[in-house]
């Protein structure tokens, strides 16, 4: 049976650009989450993100006519291809799945604000063509010459996971040795406000998995991955940084914003992505968590695992603690977090936790990071809506 | 403001934020319950009772804690108005 | 590309400016000579230089669902519904844990954001409304669906221009023959909403482009000068062949072969070159195990838009194909287009006029091609 490796990584993070950034962000347990600088927040009672640090975006390469979004996009879709090492005869052959919810609407949004204070129709072709979830693979296939199939999967907070695990299954079908998988996500006023609304939001840095916890921090961040047909990465001698072993994908069916109760459609997307990689429950030494920090997400969340692995018997740890809800990222920037903890040996911590929820039976690593001696590790992406992936990678 | 007026303003809210139809406004009274799952309630869950109270803070210019649960007091519009009522107060 | 499962069409529903139920009503509004297109309705449309559109009548679409039951659903979720269910019930198709989702759209819930965030601009913060919030996120549809119908397995949304509808079935056949779904309502929705509509005609996008010609959907001629939007929902119920025959199901057709690429452009660009590298309809034709000359007949995207008709007309005819059908002049173009070009397909493969290729090309270089023909 065909396995997919992966032979290159790219990040742009609320750290700075680079996957070596992100992992001595991780790795130091720094918590990237403060005043909102990129948006106005008056008004709200969540002000703060973890955004893309100001002085990052210029040295990114890319034209700053190009939408937040678009940019850091293309400079980590830039770092994973260059880790990977690809002839364009390669790239001709290069799959493309991006996983995407905001687009360019934080441009669209000036746009809009702009035509609603003077009153006049302002068509700005470029903020009208570069708000939509597609833009991305159009510039991405475009800039970096990727002649293989395309698709914008948007499927909220798991679009990014989504995206991996769909490339994964074209690459095993035998439609492409090489896809290039990721998402992308930037700060939009629709998204901040949103959540606002809902009071979903922590006004401090959030908390998963703490007794006091009180919702999400919002974050911004791209990460792509090189997913590659072991076989055919052997073949041209290229290194590989991990193995993505198995995917399950699942929907709960049962409300637009909040979870199934008891964690099923979470539960069956574990079990599938185990299945899929053919591990059993003891074989996985760490969870990297969808953990939110909402009450309700950690807490189904904890059921799901404890069903799937029994309590107490995998390290959880939280990346969102660190660099916030990275919204259509999240799953290809936890991704990366869980291959890079396999690489290193060292689970990051989950941040800002204080005091452990009682209800939550595991060691969610607080505070500090923990080497450990790891073979396999899950990751897991719980979308708005009930739409589940889980992600099995192995070293 | 009177129970009965703020009983009134909550149909108001319920039909313009919840999008019921205007014609079963007529037939909401104090008795009619609000929660999903109970028989001949107006079935509202989650999502309808966070856009309800963030239409009733507005409204009545109160502040409600989403930590404190809020079962009781939105079990029927009557229970609301005199939750509502107490808060203007 | 080796496919491990066949897939069949068991199931075909379609809300759209022309007809609204199952196959019937697809066949009657394809029998029928295109008639939708027309001044746009309930909108201003003065000063946009464009004015015609396929529009859906909102009073038709109410019938086919419980207003009670969708009160909070906004415009397009409710044609998601409408037509999912049609297809559902056409194919006896009921949820569970192995029923998947595969929709494509263009704009998504573009009203809803505008919606939302306008709130915002008119009142500040108190004015944002936490109902509409998940109808920003584009998925918002297929979860929508998902909870209707207890579809468990994945449900997959993709953003894509043109060739949504031909995209989400490709990829909905893909679950099916990687494993992941037995069965998988696939398609694609579009609404038409006034920013956008406006938008479109102020970029030139829309016929008459440039402002040369009389405005009108004419694909492939020579005359052509942009699309015309359309708006509707069309979704095909695809499922594992060997599970259709098992349970008793009629079969409309099956998904021979589905191949998609990306053809190095420019975002946005059209440019006519004949010469693809990607084999996208070789791939497909060689999956069906059929050479062009077997193909019955082809369903193009060719939407009236010169560069993307002339395009696509020479990437054909190098594939050694002629004479694209267009559907736009019937429906307006929308991301449900490409379903109801798939549904065409099986249609014709089912009254015996042989396989059908349906192809797509979207501005920006996505390309797409599936066979259609009878389940042998």
């Amino acid at each position: 049976m065909t396995r997919v490796v992966v032979s290159g990584l790219g990040v742009v993070s609320p750290y700075g650009v680079g996957a070596k950034t992100f992992w001595a962000g991780l790795a130091r347990g720094d918590c990237a989450i403060r005043p909102l600088t990129v948006i106005d927040t008056e008004g709200f009672r969540s002000r703060i993100a973890a955004e893309v640090p100001a002085e990052v975006l210029p040295t990114l390469g890319v034209s700053r006519r190009r939408s937040r979004a678009d940019r850091i996009a293309l400079a980590a879709a830039r770092e994973a291809l260059a880790e990977a090492d690809l002839t364009p005869a390669d790239r001709a052959n290069t799959g493309l799945f991006v996983g995407a919810v905001g687009g360019g609407m934080l441009e669209g949004e000036e746009w809009y604000c702009e035509e609603a204070r003077t009153g006049r129709p302002l068509p700005r072709l470029r903020a009208l063509r570069s708000i939509l979830p597609v833009s991305h693979a159009e510039s991405l296939a475009w800039r970096l010459r990727l002649g293989g199939p395309r698709e914008t999967v948007v499927m909220a907070c798991a679009s990014g996971a989504a995206s991996i695990a769909l490339g994964a299954d074209m690459i095993r079908s035998g439609g492409t040795p090489l896809v290039l998988a990721g998402g992308v996500d930037a700060i939009t006023r629709i998204c901040f406000m949103g959540f606002n609304a809902l009071k979903l939001l922590d006004p401090e840095p959030c908390r998963p998995f703490d007794r006091g916890r009180r919702g999400m921090s919002i974050g911004e961040a791209a990460a792509f991955l090189v997913l590659e047909d072991a076989e055919h990465c052997r073949a041209r001698g290229a290194r590989v940084l991990g193995e993505l072993l198995g995917a399950g994908m699942t929907t709960d069916a049962h409300h637009v914003t909040a979870p199934h109760p008891e964690g099923e459609g979470m539960i069956r997307a574990m079990a599938e992505a185990l299945a899929a990689g053919d591990r059993d429950p003891a074989d996985i030494g760490y969870v990297n968590a969808h953990g939110t920090g909402t009450p309700q997400n950690d807490r189904v969340e904890a059921l799901a695992l404890a069903r799937v692995f029994g309590e107490g018997r995998v390290l959880v740890s939280s990346t969102k603690s660190l660099v916030g809800h990275t919204m259509a990222a999240a799953g290809s920037v936890e991704a990366a977090a869980t291959l890079l903890t396999l690489q290193h040996g060292l689970v990051p911590p989950t941040a800002n936790l204080r005091e452990p929820d009682p209800d939550v039976p595991f060691d969610c690593v607080p505070g500090c990071a923990r080497p450990v001696e790891l073979r396999t590790a899950l990751s897991n992406s719980f979308g708005f809506g009930g739409q589940n992936v889980s992600l099995v990678f192995g070293r | 403001m009177t129970q009965k007026e703020i009983l009134d303003e909550l149909k108001a809210l319920i039909v313009e934020r919840l999008k019921f139809d205007p014609r079963r406004a007529a037939d909401m009274t104090a008795e009619t319950t609000l929660p999903k799952g109970l028989e001949g309630s107006l079935g509202l869950d989650s999502l309808d009772f966070i856009e309800l109270s963030v239409a009733m803070e507005e409204r009545f210019g109160i502040v409600i804690d989403e930590t404190e649960s809020l079962t009781d007091e939105f079990l029927s519009l009557d229970s609301l108005s005199r939750f509502v009522l107490s808060k203007v107060k | 590309m080796i496919r491990s499962r066949r897939v069949a069409i068991t199931g075909i529903g379609s809300v759209n400016a022309a007809e609204q139920g199952g196959s019937s009503a697809v066949a009657a509004a394809l029998a029928r000579p295109p008639h939708a297109i027309a001044a746009v309705k309930i909108m201003a449309v003065e000063g946009s230089g464009s004015g015609l559109a396929a529009q859906i009548d909102d009073a038709r679409l109410m019938a086919l669902l419980d207003a009670a039951d969708v009160r909070r659903l906004s415009r397009i979720c409710r044609m998601a519904l409408a037509a999912c269910r049609l297809a559902s019930a056409e194919a006896g198709l009921e949820g569970g844990s192995r029923v998947g989702l595969a929709m494509g759209s263009e704009y998504g819930d573009f009203r809803s954001g505008a919606e939302f965030f306008n709130g915002f601009l008119r009142r500040g913060p108190s004015g944002l409304s936490p109902m509409i919030f998940p109808n920003t996120v584009m998925n918002s549809m297929a979860a929508v669906v998902a909870i209707a119908v207890g579809a468990k397995a994945p449900s997959i949304t993709l953003n894509q221009a043109t060739v949504a509808g031909d995209l989400a079935v490709a990829r909905g056949a893909a679950l099916i023959a990687d494993g992941r779904a037995d069965a998988v309502l696939a398609g694609g929705v579009d609404e038409i909403f006034l920013d956008v509509y406006r938008g479109l005609a102020a970029l030139g996008a829309l016929s008459p482009m440039r402002g040369q010609g009389p405005e009108g959907c004419r694909p492939y001629a020579r005359d052509h000068n942009g699309p015309v939007v359309g708006e509707g929902a069309t979704f095909v119920v695809l499922e594992s062949l060997g599970r259709a025959r098992a349970r008793g199901a009629a079969i409309i057709a099956e998904v021979r072969g589905t191949a998609w690429a990306s053809l190095p452009v420019a975002p946005h660009a059209a440019p006519v070159r004949r010469r693809d590298a990607s084999g996208t309809v070789r791939r497909a034709l060689e999956q069906a195990e059929l050479e062009p000359a077997a193909l019955g007949r082809c369903y193009g995207s060719g939407n009236g838009d010169p560069s993307l008709d002339d395009w696509e007309t020479a990437l054909l005819a190098a594939d050694g194909i002629r004479d694209p059908i267009s559907l736009a002049p019937r429906f307006g173009q929308h991301g449900g287009l490409g379903a109801l070009r798939v549904a065409a397909g099986a249609l014709a493969a089912r009254d015996g006029a042989g396989p059908a290729l349906v192809h797509g090309i979207a501005r920006g270089g996505c390309r797409a091609a599936l066979v259609i023909g009878e389940a042998a």
